[in-house]
């Protein structure tokens, strides 16, 4: 039986307590052709260099918590094999991100960015428990359904050459998210929400690079909730002009 | 090495308590891999400004007179000028067909009671459109409409 073959995997590493800036240290290892990027590293981490510091949870595809640049591309490591790479596989943390640690960014940044376009449905009036369900058809449902499926990854917006230079822009998951609940036919608040958009951090920024959509790795689309956010945007400032406050909905 | 993002790139609004390493942009940006054709897409509005350019110096010479008119036909038989302009013939092209592609995705998916037609419809409606207008000025540049 032959040797399993060898890879050398290029990691950045940065301690703030010693670096000044990251460098780069070269790991090499034998590799099972089965493997997933990430299996590679957590080999890294626990049979050759402890001190290796990584975000990773669920393995599968569902936490969006082990995102990395890998070989210049942000990518899902739980969901790129090995086999898929040459012999140099070259691994950074996401770009866009400040870095905390190794492979580790700052997320709270993006969490900070979430929270602003009020992710959550917005009714007028809330409607009493024995008023039953609000109830929703499948074409309805439909309509963001899509933009649901969305595992906060960050890789959308470590692709996006306008969150590299406009720090106050929300950026593709979080426009994809509030763009989500203002086409939910449940949710009243998509002036609220469209006001934000037009506000700081505008949809308008966004130059329909598409690149958060060809790095998805949920094929979320958030290009197409941004440029439909932008569209919705125009049309309700329109509106408003025209129709009296409140009458829009 | 990436070069350096924006050094408040999505930086939390309050700092943590740990110093972190300045964000860095995509490595692959802006000549590597995808971003190249959308580098591309993006600086052909360079060539759209000369062409305005172009354009006022026609009209200006158009409003000046016979000799005036004659000397910028000259002009524009020149080789040079027939190769910017096949080089920008070439760049509305490419955009074209970029944002015909982009397009669709970008329709809401319903205005009031109102829904687009499927994507592929919407493609060919521009491709219709983009065609139909060429032959229309092509034909009326070329005496078929008078």
């Amino acid at each position: 039986m032959s040797d399993p073959p060898k890879k050398t995997f290029v990691i950045t590493r940065f301690d703030p307590d010693v670096d000044e800036v990251p460098k780069t240290q070269s790991y090499e290892i034998a590799v099972d052709p089965d493997w997933k990027v990430l299996d590679a590293v957590n080999y890294i981490k626990d049979e050759v260099d402890g001190t290796l510091s990584h975000r990773w949870s669920c393995r599968m595809a569902v936490c969006g918590s082990c995102g990395m640049m890998v070989n210049g591309e942000p990518r899902l490591t739980c969901k790129d094999s090995v086999s898929q790479y040459g012999d140099t596989v070259e691994i950074t943390p996401l770009s866009n991100f400040p870095v905390i640690r190794d492979l580790v960014v700052e997320m709270d940044g993006f969490m900070d960015k979430f929270k602003k376009v009020k992710p959550w449905i917005i009714r007028a009036k809330e409607l009493a428990a024995e008023d039953g369900p609000v109830r929703q058809s499948p074409e309805e449902l439909e309509e963001f359904k899509q933009f649901s499926m969305c595992i906060n990854c960050m890789l959308c917006y470590s692709a996006c050459p306008v969150v590299s230079n406009e720090p106050e822009f929300l950026g593709p998951a979080a426009i994809a998210l509030g763009h989500r609940y203002n086409v939910d036919s449940r949710d009243e608040g998509a002036s609220e929400r469209n006001a934000i958009f037009r506000g700081e951090g505008t949809v308008f920024s966004c130059s329909f690079a598409n690149e958060c959509s060809e790095v998805c790795p949920k094929n979320v689309d958030p290009a197409a909730a941004v440029n439909q956010a932008k569209f919705n945007a125009v049309i309700d400032w329109a509106t408003g002009l025209v129709l009296p406050s409140g009458e829009k909905e | 090495m990436a070069r350096p993002a924006h050094p408040q790139a999505m930086q939390p609004v309050k700092p943590g308590r740990t110093r972190t390493a300045p964000p860095t942009m995509p490595p692959q940006f802006p000549m590597t891999g995808r971003y190249r054709a959308y580098t591309l897409f993006d600086a052909t509005g360079f060539l759209y400004l000369f062409v305005g350019f172009v354009a006022l110096r026609v009209v200006w010479a158009l409003g000046t007179g016979s000799a005036a008119w004659a000397n910028i036909q000259q002009q524009l038989a020149n080789p040079l000028y027939i190769g910017f302009h096949v080089i920008t013939l070439a760049a509305v092209c490419f955009v074209a067909v970029r944002f015909f592609g982009l397009f669709p995705k970008a329709q809401p998916p319903r205005i009031g009671p109102l829904k687009p037609p499927p994507g592929p419809v919407i493609v060919g409606m521009l491709y219709a459109a983009w065609i139909g207008i060429t032959v229309l000025m092509s034909a009326a540049l070329m005496g078929g409409i008078s």
